[in-house]
């Protein structure tokens, strides 16, 4: 067991060397330097030399890598010349926004997906079966910038039921709060149903179809300790896999939602920083997302390992 | 005799949809028998197992017949009721050990829950029969196994413990369908002796079923032959096997590869495949394949029928002679 889990924490290293690699490659190769940025276009070249000699950006680009990644770890992250401030700062401000809106999209539709995936496949082809096929076309096609005006056109300014834009810290009290991030996280949770239900729905129905259904039916066990016991069982371990990639393309994708209905999260702050080619804020807001996807994944894998005795014990698994 | 009777199934058919998979099919068991099924592969040797469990499959329906177990008719009672009266008194080995245990709950669990539901004792009690059934199935150490899940057991073990499954309530029929065949040749005679010795020692019934001819010459007292959906012929299995009447099983036995086969040749086999359409027509249904195929095939066949000896085919009698 803690060899599986030392060898998937060497794995989640390397994927965070990669991506820190290629994130700098990459913005290095976009034309511009940031001293220009600062500095506009009316500047002496003296002082365009003068800021980047300060700012390091003569050194070579090994030098320059390893100065930004042994930034990263000491909690230096460099400075946003937009705001003015400290990266990470930066970050930590707009961090519970982001990470709120994300956890109660995926509890809203964890709830209705499971409720749905399973209710339909203990009855396929029936009644509620065919409103969540609907349900599910539909969430799946749906477009997160169209819901999220629908939703804000009906529930916030037909119904006046929630605020049409803005963040309400839980300090402030958890009801508003609440109030403030239902409406986006309904918005990210109506995509997230669509593939949800079909996970529910298909691995319910393998395992309903499983010879130790036979085996709990013959023993005398009644219809829904078969089920619970027996079929959820199984059932909610692929799922675990998938709402943990789910949560991980969340976090990175609330920039549409939090844009949409005006939220100071990590999204906004990096649509800025793509606007303004502040540099070295996305540099550690796409380092920082990578990181919470790697991270993500990685507890994944350890809590379906938890949930598998197969894995657990270090068996290999018969079926899969 | 009635009484003896454990389970007596008069003219069952199953469909899905408008296809027969069994038709017209006749079948007792009484105590302490063993009886064979024997077909090929989709013959509709399981599917009689199924009716009589009460698991058939959902797009499969009994449409004709009546089914009786342990002197209840099954037909018209409630699905509950069903199973009530099924697990009382039947258990099942089935065939795939691979997920016939759930792999994610610990054997111990899935031994006893069934028992505890059923209130047939305390969860100490339970435990304690099943390790000592564990044992009386073979198993050394039941504490380890009790504690295992199914992947940490081979094969062999899991057959082992799927038995002391059926046993937990001691049923008084035991119904293998293909008992041993994902079991090596060693562990396969294990596993039939074991059944011998339940047999014995219990008193307990069972219907084994195989497509392995000499398996159940070997264990068996009476024998079932299955041909698409149908029982071409049954009888004492000694009858059967050395004075097989009707055309199938005398093909099936003379398939049986022996020892000395002469392997420059290709292997005997019986040309065609077990018709899946109009397996309720009253002709016989073996014709298409029989090598003694005449006009009296194609007119309705009456079986012969007595002494315990059942034949579906024109061409056949009872008495133990050849026919022409």
């Amino acid at each position: 067991m803690t060899r599986f889990v030392l060898k998937r924490l060497v794995s989640a290293i390397v994927v965070m060397f990669f991506v820190s690699m290629i994130t700098f490659i990459v913005l290095k190769a976009i034309p511009g330097n940031p001293a220009e940025l600062v500095l506009g276009t009316e500047a002496s070249p003296q002082q365009l030399a003068l800021l980047e000699e300060s700012m390091g950006l003569n050194e070579p680009l090994l030098v320059q890598y390893l100065n930004w990644i042994g930034g990263l770890f000491t909690g230096n992250w460099g400075q946003s010349y937009v705001f003015g401030e400290d990266v990470l700062t930066l970050i930590v401000q707009r961090l519970p926004v982001t990470f709120s809106i994300t956890i109660f999209s995926m509890v809203i539709s964890i709830a209705i997906s499971l409720i749905l995936g399973i209710l339909s496949a203990l009855h396929p082809h029936g009644i509620i079966d065919s409103i969540s096929r609907t349900i599910v076309q539909i969430a799946s096609s749906v477009p997160a910038f169209w819901s999220g005006m629908i939703l804000l056109i009906v529930f916030a300014s037909m119904l006046n039921l929630f605020p049409v834009s803005g963040y309400v810290s839980i300090d402030r009290g958890f009801l508003y709060f609440i109030n403030s991030i239902t409406l986006p996280s309904i918005c990210m949770a109506i995509g997230e149903c669509g593939i949800l239900i079909r996970q529910f729905r298909s691995s319910m129905l393998s395992a309903l179809n499983q010879d130790y259904m036979i085996a709990s039916k013959v023993k005398g066990l009644p219809y829904w300790m078969r089920v619970v016991k027996y079929a959820l069982r199984s059932a909610l371990i692929t799922p675990i896999t998938v709402i943990g990639n789910q949560f991980a393309k969340l976090f990175g994708g609330t920039v549409i939602v939090e844009n949409i209905f005006a939220l100071p999260g990590i999204g906004r702050l990096l649509l800025t920083s793509v606007e303004r080619r502040d540099i070295q804020l996305l540099q550690g807001i796409v380092i920082f997302i990578c990181f919470m996807v790697v991270l993500v994944n990685f507890i994944t894998e350890v809590v379906v390992m938890m949930v598998n005795p197969m894995i657990r014990l270090g068996l290999e698994g018969e079926r899969e | 005799m009635e009484n003896n009777r454990l389970v007596q199934a008069n003219g069952v058919t199953v469909r899905a949809g408008d296809q027969a998979l069994i038709y017209n099919v006749d079948f007792h068991i009484d105590t302490n028998e063993i009886v064979g099924i024997a077909g090929e592969s989709g013959s509709g040797k399981s599917m009689l197992t199924k009716v009589i469990l009460n698991i058939l499959p959902k797009d499969c329906r009994q449409t004709d017949g009546e089914v009786v177990v342990l002197g209840q008719r099954m037909n018209g009672l409630t699905n509950q009721a069903k199973d009530k009266l099924i697990t009382s008194g039947l258990g099942l080995v089935p065939q795939n050990t691979v997920v016939y245990l759930h792999p994610l709950i610990k054997i111990q669990s899935q031994m006893i829950d069934g028992y505890i539901h059923r209130k047939l004792g305390s969860k100490k009690e339970a435990i304690e029969k099943a390790s000592g059934l564990l044992k009386e199935v073979g198993i050394d150490d039941p504490k380890r196994v009790l504690n295992s899940y199914p992947a940490q057991l081979s094969g062999g073990m899991r057959q082992r413990v799927n038995i002391a499954m059926a046993l937990m309530s001691d049923p008084k029929l035991l119904i293998a369908d293909e008992p041993t065949t994902a079991l090596d040749c060693v562990v396969q005679q294990q596993v039939l002796d074991l059944f011998v010795q339940l047999n014995q020692t219990r008193h307990v019934a069972i219907i084994m079923i195989s497509h392995n001819l000499d398996l159940l010459r070997a264990y068996c007292s009476r024998v079932y032959v299955m041909y698409a959906g149908r029982i071409v012929e049954s009888g004492n299995a000694d009858a059967v096997f050395n004075d097989p009447k009707h055309p199938y099983t005398k093909a099936l036995l003379s398939l049986i590869p022996g020892l000395e086969v002469d392997k420059t040749k290709p292997l005997a086999e019986l040309p065609g495949m077990v018709p899946e359409k109009d397996r309720d027509r009253t002709s016989c249904i073996f014709a298409p394949r029989c090598p003694k195929a005449a006009d009296a095939c194609g007119q309705t066949i009456q079986p012969v029928d007595d002494n315990d000896r059942y034949i579906l085919c024109p061409f056949a009698d009872s008495k133990p002679k050849e026919v022409a």
